[in-house]
């Protein structure tokens, strides 16, 4: 089942169609990379999606029902990629002012900051102030704030920016526990390789529309080349066969790409027959890295500004 | 609604828990007194004593005459010289003399001179000329009186046998226009300090949220027009806590002094001047107008200055452009006040205290003339109506400003880009 489904959202200002015709769906329970590249439209769409801006067109669904941002609030947890807090107030107080806003009594608000605190070692920092705390303090800080309330939705702009690895870890670590225990979690980055690692599900955006949907695994299916790696313990002299071609040789090692009918059994079994003797053999998939950089490349570093006429 | 009240709550409590609170609370009405009364004891002090030579070729002054004016009235200083008189003129200024003065020969005692000269090296203002002028006047009526052979009984009779005025409402026999003009003023600068200082704290606020970039954290749970309700109502409510402070001040002052009966000194004098004011000024009416306008002046301002705060960054000097023309509404309502308080029921008056941009100030220096002589209940219940019809415009025209103004980065805005913002869908 879904928890949120975009159908053609569309969002233009003065100058930008900034969310032109983007559709999608996030299952439950999921951990969901929004990709793209800067002013690709990430963060006009997430606006939408919390309720901060209206869009122009389109619907959106949340868990199964028409999106209400009036009531349906206290069911998204937001962390925006610019952080913030109020400065010159008590930790503790912030947090319970935030998680009253929520929509928590102030028993259960007080119940759950507790543990969450306790949980991120953060207890002595009840009577500090925002202004008083690091910059990765100051992200653990908005991590819990966002997560709180137990939100069903879950929507982090660039959560380990600013992070070490130590809690970068910590945090990773949460967003797994959430998403066992049902949460869905919305992914905002740039950063590939930690998609690569935590995502089941990605969208990429460039310019204002969908340009890939998808798991992880399929996408990297769909643009995977037909590279594989050999190694061998000895290379032979002559390679001479119509089923594959060698793309690159280091030391010990072949990239073949093997033609359209053929199958990896052919370049192995092309190998036995001339008797060299097989280390191993891997399938090279393409890094999304790669993907991303083929899919946004010829796109102008920044986006321009254009007329719009509706 | 539970949602404004919490943020209304952290409003509130995060100012009022301050030290600055306290401070500001304790140390305004001190500031406020020596603003008033310093300024006056300043302008006494700092007015030069002029020693002036009095050169008389008449032959009408007498020595005895100008010691006399001397001893009554310190103000300056007049020296009568009869001989030697080029001499002075000439070096007035290396004898120690500021000026002098010239009575001509041939002077008739039954004319006077018109424009005599007073010459000096200096300009000097006319409250410096006017006191030479009455003490001059002093002793030629002296020298009248002797010429007329007038003895001093007569004398008496012609000092003390004068007509004064004394301003009498016949619908309202406590009318005091003086007491009334000096409460006036009072309010009408209280309402300007309290406008300024209250709004500018929600223009602040405002941009805080926006700086620290919370603005965003917080939209995603409350209505931007909450948010910015939220913060002018609590600011709304310190504003009017201190005001409650002060009255509170006012009456424990009256109640211990009257009951304790403790009749010397300040407390004495503070308690009589209380007394005053509320023989002669309907104090609870001007009290309860006061909150009535503060709040709704306040809503009225604060809602444009929250509107500005929204628009710009960081830049504090983007802050000072954009609320120029707020803050000159203000002081040209002080402009309007100063007119309307010589002449409460003059048309211009009426006028400003009924418009709202002054009203709050204009409507506040008039009140304490008398409701409902000065102020007929008509302008009073339309000035209130037409405040509370402006109010809810600022607020609707600030929070369409405001919903777009606080998510947005980059360039200050102009006027007009804001205007645009609040009438688009």
């Amino acid at each position: 089942m879904n928890i949120l489904e975009l159908n053609n959202l569309k969002k233009y200002f003065a100058t930008q169609k900034a969310v032109d015709d983007i559709s999608m769906q996030v299952p439950r329970g999921s951990i969901f990379g929004l990709l793209g590249p800067n002013g690709a439209g990430k963060t006009t769409l997430i606006r939408m999606i919390t309720g901060i801006f209206y869009p122009d067109a389109g619907e959106i669904f949340l868990k199964g029902k028409k999106f209400d941002p009036e009531n349906d609030f206290r069911y998204i947890g937001y962390m925006p990629e610019e952080r913030g807090l109020y400065k010159k107030m008590k930790i503790g107080e912030q947090a319970l002012y935030l998680a009253r806003l929520k929509g928590l009594s102030k028993a259960d608000a007080m119940e759950k900051i507790k543990a969450w605190f306790k949980r991120f070692e953060m207890e002595s920092w009840w009577n500090k102030k925002v202004e008083d705390l690091s910059k990765g303090m100051g992200q653990k800080l908005q991590f819990v704030i966002t997560v709180l309330h137990e939100p069903d939705l879950i929507i982090l702009d660039e959560p380990f920016s600013g992070l070490d690895p130590v809690n970068s870890n910590l945090i990773k670590d949460e967003i797994y526990r959430l998403a066992q225990n049902g949460t869905t979690i919305i992914f905002s980055t740039h950063r590939m390789e930690q998609v690569e690692e935590i995502c089941d599900k990605i969208v990429l955006v460039n310019k204002g529309k969908k340009i890939l949907d998808g798991s992880v695994a399929e996408i990297k299916q769909d643009f995977k080349e037909n590279l594989f790696s050999i190694h061998l313990e000895k290379i032979p002299e002559t390679i001479n066969n119509n089923s594959f071609e060698v793309v690159k040789t280091n030391l010990n090692e072949l990239v073949v790409k093997i033609k359209e009918d053929s199958k990896p059994n052919d370049v192995l079994g092309y190998f036995i027959n001339q008797g060299a003797s097989i280390v191993s053999f891997k399938e090279m998939l393409p890094s999304l890295n790669d993907i991303f950089i083929r899919l946004v490349e010829g796109t102008p570093s920044a986006r321009q500004f254009e007329e719009i006429r509706s | 609604m539970n949602k404004i009240f919490l943020i209304i709550k952290r409003e509130y409590l995060t100012r009022v828990r301050k030290r600055t609170f306290i401070i500001s609370t304790i140390l305004f009405p001190l500031l406020y007194l020596l603003l008033i009364f310093g300024t006056g004891y300043i302008a006494e002090k700092s007015r030069p004593d002029l020693k002036v030579a009095l050169i008389d070729r008449s032959g009408l002054m007498r020595e005895g005459l100008v010691n006399k004016a001397n001893m009554q009235d310190s103000s300056c200083t007049l020296n009568l010289i009869k001989n030697n008189t080029e001499n002075v003129i000439a070096r007035f200024d290396s004898m120690g003399y500021d000026a002098y003065v010239v009575i001509p020969e041939n002077t008739d005692w039954r004319k006077g001179v018109d424009s005599l000269l007073l010459t000096s090296n200096k300009t000097y203002g006319i409250g410096v000329t006017i006191p030479i002028q009455n003490k001059l006047n002093r002793i030629w009526d002296e020298i009248k009186n002797d010429s007329l052979g007038i003895d001093a009984p007569k004398k008496l009779i012609l000092a003390t046998s004068t007509i004064s005025l004394k301003l009498n409402n016949a619908k309202n026999k406590e009318a005091d226009a003086g007491t009334a003009t000096v409460i006036g003023y009072a309010c009408g600068f209280l309402m300007y300090i309290i406008l300024l200082l209250y709004g500018s704290q929600v223009m602040m606020g405002v941009m805080e949220e926006k700086t620290n970039r919370i603005a965003e954290v917080m939209v995603s749970s409350v209505k931007p027009f909450q948010l910015m309700m939220g913060k002018i109502i609590g600011i709304g409510l310190v504003a009017l806590t201190q005001f409650l402070i002060w009255i509170g001040c006012i009456l424990l002052i009256y109640v211990i002094g009257k009951y304790t009966g403790n009749n010397t000194g300040m407390m004495a004098g503070a308690v009589l001047q209380i007394q005053k004011a509320f023989s002669s000024v309907n104090l609870p009416l001007v009290v309860g107008c006061f909150i009535f306008y503060m709040l709704a002046g306040f809503f009225f301002y604060s809602s444009l200055y929250g509107a500005i705060g929204s628009a710009i960054n960081e830049d504090m000097r983007e802050a000072q452009s954009l609320s120029f023309p707020i803050t000159m509404l203000i002081i040209f309502s002080i402009a309007l006040m100063s007119s309307a308080i010589s002449n409460p029921g003059s048309p211009v008056a009426v006028w400003a205290s009924i418009i709202p941009f002054s009203s709050p100030i204009v409507m506040m220096a008039r009140i304490p003339f008398g409701v409902p002589n000065t102020v007929p209940w008509w302008q009073l219940v339309l000035s209130m109506a037409s405040l509370m019809v402006g109010f809810i415009f600022t607020t609707w025209f600030a929070g369409r400003i405001y919903r777009t103004g606080i998510l947005m980065y980059g360039k200050k805005p102009s006027w007009k880009e804001m205007i645009k913002w609040a009438f688009r869908k």
